[in-house]
C-alpha cells in the first residue's frame, strides 16, 4: 500500500467522502416524488388511457360500424351493433358496447379503427367501485375527453 | 413562601445545590416534558432528512410537511393492542422497557443545560451518567430473556456484548476530557459543571485542546456512543434483515413505543455528555476570536433571531400552501405555528429573559448537531457484521483511546512541569 492510500485508510477518507454524497443530495431540486392528488402528473401524448369514440364537426358519429375493432380485440370485449339503413344501403351504428373491465389497453382496436373514429385518450382516473360502471355504452364513449392530436 | 419560591431564581444554583423541592420538581418536569418533546421532534426530523437524503420526500401528508406524524404516530401506538406472547416471563416482559425508560431518563439528572439550569450538580456527574446509561442494556437483555423468542434472545445476546464492550472505549475518551480539566487549576473534577467551567477557565473547548488528542477523543466517543445506542451502523441487536426486530420483537403498541422512547433518550444523553465534555456545554461559540460585551450582546440575541427566522419560514411556507379545501386545515395550523414562533422569538429577545435562555440555546443546538450526526451516519453507512463490530471495538478504538489518555497525560505533565521551571 503507498503512503497516501495508508493515510486515507487511517483517517477514513472513503466514508467521509460518503457523509457528503449523502449531505449533497439532501437539496429539495433532487426530489422526483409527485405529490399526486394535490400535483397532476404529466401525461405524454400517446398515453393509452379511457377509449372515446369520436364525432365529426356536424356532431355525428365517425363510426362506420365495420367491426374491425371488434375482430382485433385480443380480449373480444367490444360488441358493435348496427341496423342497415334501407335508402343508403349502408350500416348505420347503433350501439357501441367496450367492457373496460377487461381491457388492457394494448391499442390494438384504435390502429385497427379505418375511419379513426376509435381511440384512447388520456383519461387515467377510471377507479369505481362496482364492475357495472366500466361496461361503457355508446353514450359514454362518446362523452369521454378526446386526445389532443400529436406528431407520430 | 413565595418569596423563597422566587428568591431562588436569583440565586445562582442548581434547584439540587439549593435544596429547594418546589424547583427541582419544576426542573424535573420541565425536563421530562422537554425531552419527550424532543424524541417527537426528532422522530419527525429523522424521517425527514433520511427522506431527502435518498431523494424521497417523507412524511407530507399529516399537517404541514409531515409535522403532525409524530403525534398520530404515537395515538397509533396507544391504541394498538398491547400483545404478551404466551410463555413470556409476565414480571420480566412487563419491566423490561420500564427499566430502559427509567434508566434513560435518569441520566438527564445531572446534564448541564446552564449553570442554573440542571436539576442537580453531583461530583461524580460524568461516570453518574455513564453507569446509569451503560444499566439500559440490562433492560435490553430481559427484554430479549423474557420474550420466548429465537430473535429476542439473539438481539439482546448481541445488544449485551456490544454495549459492554464498547463501554470501555468510551470510558477511557471520558478519562482524557476529565484529566484535561486539572490543566489551569490544577483540580480535576467529574462534575458535569464543573467540566464546563473548566473549559471556561481554560478559554478553550476541550476538542481543541493539546490539538489533535481532543478531537481524537471526541471522535472515539462519538464512534463508541452509536454503537452504545444501537443506532446504525451499529444496530446489529435490531437488524431488521436478520433478527426481525431483535430484542423488540414480541413487543407492541405502547411498550414498543417506550422502547422507542428510550432509544432516543439515551442518544440525546450521550449526546449531551460529548456537548458537556468536548464542546464546551452551555458555553456560546468562539469567547476568544469574539469576546467583548458588544460581542456577548450579539450572541445573546442569537436565540431570539433563530426563532424569528424560524417563524420567517413557516410564513413563507404559510404563503406557498396550495389554496385548496383539504389543506385549508394545514394552512391555519401552519399560520398559528407562525405566530407562536415569532411570539416566542420576541419573547426570548427581551433582557431579562435571554440570559436565561442563551445557555439552554446554545447547548440544545450542540446536542441537536449530534442528532443530525447520527442521522447522516445512518443514511450513509452500510451495516456492519457482528466480527467487524468487536474487531473495531477491541483492536482499534479501546488501543486508540488509551493512547489519548497517555498523550494526554504525558502533554499535561510536561505543561505542568514547564509552569513549575519558570516559576
Amino acid at each position: 500500500m503507498s503512503f497516501v492510500a495508508v493515510l486515507k485508510k487511517i483517517f477514513l477518507i472513503d466514508l467521509v467522502e460518503g457523509l457528503f454524497v449523502t449531505f449533497r443530495h439532501q437539496h429539495p431540486d433532487n426530489l422526483v416524488t409527485e405529490q399526486y392528488p394535490q400535483e397532476r402528473p404529466v401525461i405524454s401524448d400517446r398515453f393509452r388511457g379511457q377509449p372515446h369514440l369520436k364525432k365529426d364537426a356536424n356532431g355525428k358519429t365517425l363510426c362506420t360500424a365495420c367491426g374491425a375493432c371488434a375482430l382485433a380485440c385480443p380480449e373480444k370485449l367490444i360488441k358493435v351493433s348496427s341496423l342497415r339503413d334501407p335508402e343508403t344501403k349502408k350500416k348505420v351504428l347503433t350501439e357501441f358496447d367496450f367492457d373496460l373491465g377487461r381491457c388492457m389497453f394494448c391499442g390494438l382496436c384504435e390502429e385497427a379503427c379505418s375511419s379513426n373514429a376509435l381511440e384512447l385518450s388520456p383519461a387515467y382516473e377510471l377507479a369505481l367501485y362496482s364492475r357495472e360502471g366500466l361496461e361503457l355504452d355508446r353514450q359514454r364513449m362518446e362523452d369521454g375527453t378526446p386526445r389532443k392530436a400529436y406528431e407520430r | 413562601m413565595i418569596k423563597s419560591f422566587l428568591g431562588y431564581l436569583h440565586s445562582g444554583v442548581t434547584p439540587g445545590e439549593a435544596g429547594n423541592l418546589i424547583w427541582i420538581t419544576i426542573y424535573v418536569l420541565l425536563v421530562f416534558a422537554g425531552v419527550s418533546l424532543g424524541v417527537m421532534f426528532m422522530n419527525w426530523f429523522e424521517r425527514k432528512i433520511m427522506a431527502h437524503m435518498q431523494v424521497r420526500m417523507g412524511p407530507m401528508r399529516v399537517g404541514p410537511h409531515g409535522l403532525l406524524q409524530p403525534i398520530a404516530d404515537a395515538l397509533k401506538l396507544i391504541i394498538k393492542e398491547d400483545l404478551m406472547p404466551s410463555n413470556a416471563d409476565k414480571l420480566v416482559f412487563w419491566f423490561a422497557p420500564v427499566c430502559v425508560v427509567m434508566t434513560a431518563f435518569c441520566a438527564f439528572i445531572v446534564v448541564p443545560f446552564g449553570r442554573t439550569h440542571t436539576i442537580t450538580d453531583m461530583n461524580i456527574g460524568v461516570v453518574f451518567m455513564l453507569g446509569v446509561s451503560s444499566l439500559g442494556v440490562l433492560g435490553v437483555i430481559m427484554a430479549g430473556w423474557a420474550s420466548n423468542s429465537h430473535y429476542s434472545l439473539m438481539g439482546s445476546l448481541r445488544s449485551g456484548a456490544q454495549m459492554v464492550s464498547y463501554e470501555v472505549a468510551m470510558s477511557m475518551a471520558v478519562v482524557s476530557a476529565v484529566m484535561m480539566t486539572s490543566m489551569v487549576t490544577g483540580t480535576g473534577t467529574l462534575s458535569m459543571i464543573g467540566i464546563v467551567q473548566a473549559q471556561m477557565q481554560q478559554h478553550i473547548w476541550f476538542v481543541f485542546s493539546f490539538f489533535p488528542v481532543g478531537l481524537i477523543a471526541l471522535a472515539v466517543f462519538a464512534i463508541a456512543m452509536v454503537a452504545e445506542t444501537n443506532r446504525a451502523p451499529f444496530d446489529l441487536p435490531e437488524a431488521e434483515s436478520e433478527l426481525v426486530a431483535g430484542f423488540m420483537t414480541e413487543y407492541s403498541g405502547f411498550r414498543w413505543s417506550l422502547f422507542f422512547l428510550a432509544e432516543y433518550t439515551s442518544m440525546m444523553a450521550v449526546s449531551s455528555i460529548a456537548t458537556t465534555l468536548w464542546l464546551g456545554g452551555w458555553l456560546r461559540p468562539f469567547p476568544n476570536l469574539l469576546g467583548g460585551r458588544n460581542w456577548d450582546l450579539a450572541f445573546s440575541l442569537v436565540p431570539g433571531l433563530t426563532f424569528m427566522a424560524l417563524a420567517l419560514l413557516c410564513f413563507f411556507t404559510f404563503t406557498r400552501m396550495p389554496r385548496i379545501r383539504a389543506m385549508r386545515g394545514d394552512t391555519a395550523g401552519l399560520g398559528g405555528l407562525a405566530c407562536l414562533l415569532g411570539v416566542l422569538g420576541v419573547v426570548m429577545l427581551l433582557p431579562g429573559v435571554r440570559d436565561r435562555v442563551q445557555d439552554i440555546f446554545w447547548f440544545t443546538s450542540k446536542v441537536a448537531f449530534f442528532m443530525y450526526f447520527y442521522v447522516w451516519g445512518r443514511t450513509t453507512f452500510p451495516r456492519y457484521r457482528f466480527d467487524q463490530l468487536m474487531t473495531i471495538g477491541w483492536k482499534v478504538l479501546l488501543p486508540i483511546s488509551i493512547g489519548v489518555v497517555i498523550l494526554t497525560a504525558l502533554i499535561g505533565v510536561r505543561q505542568d512541569l514547564f509552569a513549575l521551571v519558570r516559576r
